[in-house]
């Protein structure tokens, strides 16, 4: 660590002071001359052919400009399957879909005319689970399903509600089962939930009267908006300019195309004004992309040493009304079903089903969670079955050095340490007695390993520009979204250190625009530490050789002999022979005005090494560039409330190196928090009529103050990474994976239940001990008879 | 249509608009003061936070004709001279921002608690903290930025 003058060391964010003093501006924060307001109407059946609008009640109301509805709209968009149209046309498939909108002068004008529009509706079958949505007999929520544009790497199955069939053999596939002594089988269940922000979505979209678009959205893709719209209005890419301000929070669902093209689409009715539309909060449940919705069953063999041998997951993903967001998360979650483990025969399979409930989208760690809440579950089990302990079983079978991943890609030193990190958890978590069970409580410990492997795209890079002022200060420009995890902070620090200046020498970027920015795929995968860092680094090295070149000119020297420190670049044969980069930045001006040499400036982009699409095989390169870390926990069950009480929870990760150790923590901290809503309390409950039964944050709870951890083991081991900044690898995603399987793991070692799903609210906790307490009963009382 | 006249940040303001609206629409949509967020509508995230004659109130639930001559403090009526609120500084000095949608929200129910009460024990920082949804940070920082802010606060009030 000593090496580095910057990295490592907690710089100050940049963005704070403008946050503590209401200064920064998010989306539902700016007003433009003659903008007006939109609210959009959301159907009343989750899935219904729409028979006749009526909108002339509504067009008479205050203040109301337009109403638009979607009859005659042929625009189609989606990256992966373009099964999206920005409002419903004839047909409604979920209960989120926008089916109409109010243009009007002012956002309450806006919503009272909503109340005026009529719907006549023909209600269709609703199928809010895939496997209901998979019957036989079951209607097509699309019926042109395979005709759609879809992505050449997808397998939709025509004539049915699969969006998509995904498979990865590896090795022998299901008949490496042979090999085993042992298996297990299991069926477990991620339910919808919601990222939840804080902020709802909203944008901001402007026809202008000179043929261009103009676009302000909460959203991280600002170059995916764009591209999209641009197609979808016939405009050059060059004449779309989006803008992203500051966001009040991602975690996955403000990633790929959201609600952007339902705006365009209703200010398209209105060139020359701006056009405002913000979610309300149970529109930003049911409006914008929902999470999870994974049901996983798997198998698991392994000899009776307890070797690995093979694997089988089934991933039914009810991926909503539209698949577009959520296809990559299927395939994720199946070949992510492996969890930190090598197995040398996978047949890891996927279907993304279409339902009749808003799409799923990004959520923190992308298929993760959701495929290896049933991986660290069923080690649990194989381990009980061989009768050896699950944390051996592990260590056995740990992704190391040689091993090869289902993709097919062999893992290096520099791919990080599972181990590591695990024995840090074990140390935490078990390296003390545990309490006795009293009068109140029980008490379990519980351990989960986990792997996290980045989301690409074959052109997934990340931009950047700089430039060197003529106080040898540095302007860094990229397109990278501030979400709140800081990445603003990283920036200066990377470049910092790249470039051997002070970080209060370097500005960052505060907003991101189009039109000035760097391209940037979009800020997703955690990988903009990875990625981003990458790419200042490399712009860094160009800027530095400008800054040489311009030196040799004017030190008469060959440009090799030259070398550079933050202040001089100068001869390493002679440091006394040397030139302030102050006099480089705009070229060297001579005494007599003859100027040499370039501006100091420069522009790099980064990319994960060879990245590919699958092959046959559903196998394929995802960057070599994997993250392994373990979490565990010591928990309190109340036996007569089920309260689970979390009294101490410990991760830690192979990072490869630490940039900023009170963002790190900051991220881990919230990051488990995060997941514990999702093992304790939140769940996205849909009647069977697809209504959303919880679209309120009293309704949908996620973590309150009160129930925050009180205790945090973090650590980080670090094994330098051959890709990313000086080592660095990403952690955005990752402290979310391991806290269900923990939890359930320490649940099945204080009472004996075996949970397979989640949330495990207490209402359930109390139900199933219970029941255990009746069965146990039962048994004594046979035994009595006996 | 009503015309309501209240003092914000010490400036008299006086506004026309219609019955129905709630304190943060007239904050937001007519006066832009944008520091109040708007998160659920319903009072149940504390982002539109602001502080009504010395009182914390959800002003997303505040009626505006109870605004009436009251005296009104937003989060941009906090930093003074061009310097941080000792709340403010801690909010910083903590790490307890992260996308700092929630935090002007926090800040001005910590300015109701402890402007008035420097001594105000952790059941009470727990019960104004307890009014605010942060979806980032897992409230650690945020408990430590609420003490170091109280700690700063009680050594002003003693000066």
């Amino acid at each position: 660590m000593g090496d580095f003058r910057y990295i490592g060391r907690d710089i100050p964010r940049p963005d704070a002071v403008d946050k503590v003093t209401g200064l920064s501006r998010y989306i539902d924060d700016l007003y433009l001359p003659g903008m007006l307001y939109a609210a959009v109407l959301r159907p009343e059946y989750a899935h219904a052919r729409i028979l006749g609008i009526e909108t002339a009640a509504a067009e008479a109301m205050p203040g109301v400009v337009k109403v638009v509805t979607g009859e005659g709209c042929t625009i189609h968009y989606g990256d992966n399957i373009k099964d999206l149209t920005p409002m419903a046309v004839d047909r409604v498939r979920h209960i989120g879909e926008p089916v109409a909108a109010v243009i009007a002068d002012t956002p309450w004008h806006a919503r009272a005319a909503l109340e005026k529009i009529e719907v006549a509706y023909e209600p269709l079958p609703v199928y809010v689970d895939a496997r209901e949505a998979m019957k036989e007999d079951a209607i097509l929520i699309h019926e042109d399903n395979g005709e759609i544009w879809h992505l050449p790497t997808l397998h939709p199955i025509p004539g049915t509600n699969v969006a998509n069939y995904y498979r990865l053999v590896k090795g022998k596939g299901e008949a490496g089962f042979e090999e085993a002594d042992v298996v297990v089988e299991g069926e477990f269940n991620f339910p919808f939930g919601s990222a939840a922000a804080i902020e709802p979505h909203g944008a901001i979209v402007w026809f202008k009267t000179d043929g261009t678009l103009e676009v302000w959205s909460s959203s991280i893709c600002p170059f995916i908006i764009r591209e999209d719209l641009a197609h979808a209005y016939g405009l050059p890419v060059s004449h779309v300019r989006v803008h992203i301000p500051e966001l009040g929070g991602c975690f996955g669902y403000k990633s790929d195309i959201t609600v952007e093209q339902t705006v365009a689409y209703i200010a398209s009715f209105v060139p020359g004004h701006p056009v405002k539309w913000v979610a309300t909060r149970r529109e930003d449940f049911i409006g914008t992309l929902i999470a999870h919705g994974i049901r996983i069953r798997m198998k698991m063999g392994a000899t009776k040493e307890g070797k690995l041998v093979a694997l089988k997951t089934t991933v039914l993903h009810s991926t909503g009304a539209y698949a577009d967001t959520g296809v990559n998360i299927t395939i994720g979650a199946a070949h992510n079903s492996t969890g930190p483990y090598e197995f040398p025969h996978c047949d890891l399979e996927g279907y993304t089903v279409y339902t009749n409930t808003p799409p799923v989208g990004a959520y923190r760690a992308y298929g993760h969670p959701e495929a290896q809440l049933a991986t660290e579950r069923m080690i649990e089990l194989l381990a009980r079955k061989l009768g050896i302990s699950s944390l051996e079983l592990r260590r056995k079978n740990y992704l190391r050095e040689g091993s090869i991943t289902a993709l097919g890609e062999r893992l290096w030193k520099h791919n990080g340490d599972a181990e590591a990190a695990a024995r840090i958890v074990e140390e935490a978590i078990f390296g003390h007695e545990k309490p006795k069970e009293d009068e109140r409580y029980y008490y379990g410990r519980g351990f989960a390993a986990l792997m996290k492997s980045p989301k690409g795209a074959p052109f997934s890079t990340k931009g950047c520009y700089m430039k060197m002022n003529i106080d040898g200060s540095v302007s860094v420009n990229m397109a990278g979204a501030e979400v709140g995890q800081g990445l603003r902070t990283i920036v200066q620090q990377i470049a910092a250190e790249a470039l051997k200046i002070p970080p209060e020498r370097i500005r960052v970027y505060t907003e991101i625009d189009t039109q000035f920015s760097p391209y940037e795929w979009q800020t997703i995968g955690s990988m903009f530490t990875l990625q981003g860092g990458r790419a200042i680094v490399r712009t860094a090295e160009r800027l530095i050789r400008k800054l040489k070149e311009t030196a040799a000119q004017v030190l008469r020297c060959d440009i090799d002999l030259l070398d550079y420190d933050g202040e001089y670049v100068f001869l390493r044969s002679d440091p006394s022979v040397r030139v302030e980069v102050t006099r480089l930045a705009r070229g060297y001006i001579h005494p007599d005005g003859i100027t040499v040499g370039e501006v100091a400036q420069a522009v790099a982009d980064a990319r994960l090494p060879r990245y590919s699409n699958p092959d046959e095989h559903g196998q394929g390169t995802m960057g070599v560039t994997y993250t392994f870390g373990a979490q565990g926990c010591e928990i309190r069950i109340d036996k007569k409330t089920g309260e689970i009480i979390v009294d101490h929870f410990a991760s830690a990760f192979d990072v490869g190196r630490v940039i900023h150790p009170k963002q790190i923590r900051g991220q881990v901290v919230g990051g488990v928090t995060m997941a514990l809503g999702a093992a304790l309390s939140e769940e996205l409950k849909f009647d069977e009529e697809g209504r959303l039964l919880n679209p309120q944050f009293y309704q949908y709870h996620i973590p309150t103050y009160k129930e925050r951890l009180r205790k945090q083991t973090i650590a980080f081991v670090e094994t330098p990474g051959e890709i990313g900044p000086f080592g660095a690898r990403g952690l955005g995603e990752h402290p979310v994976i391991g806290v269900a399987p923990a939890i359930l793991n320490a649940i099945y070692d204080a009472t004996g239940i075996d949970f397979y799903d989640i949330p495990v609210t207490p209402k359930r906790m109390k139900a199933a001990l219970e029941a255990k307490r009746k069965r146990e009963g039962e048994d004594a009382a046979k035994e009595v008879e006996a | 249509m009503k015309t309501i006249t209240f003092t914000i940040n010490g400036v008299e303001r006086t506004v026309i608009v219609e019955e129905g609206l709630m304190l943060l629409d007239v904050l937001r949509d007519v006066l832009h003061l944008t520091g109040a967020k708007r998160g659920c509508d319903n009072g149940t995230c504390g982002a539109c936070t602001v502080v009504v004659n010395g009182k914390a109130v959800k002003s997303c639930t505040y009626p505006i004709e109870k605004a009436a001559g009251a005296e009104i403090v937003t989060i941009e009526g906090l930093a003074e001279d061009g310097s941080l609120h000792p709340i403010q500084e801690a909010m910083v000095e903590a790490w307890a921002v992260q996308c700092g949608f929630c935090t002007p929200g926090i800040v001005m129910d910590l300015y109701a608690l402890l402007e008035f009460d420097p001594d105000a024990d952790d059941a009470a920082l727990e019960r104004t903290l307890n009014r605010h949804l942060c979806r980032c940070t897992g409230y650690e920082a945020i408990e430590e930025a609420a003490k170091l802010a109280r700690e700063k606060m009680k050594k002003a009030s003693g000066e």
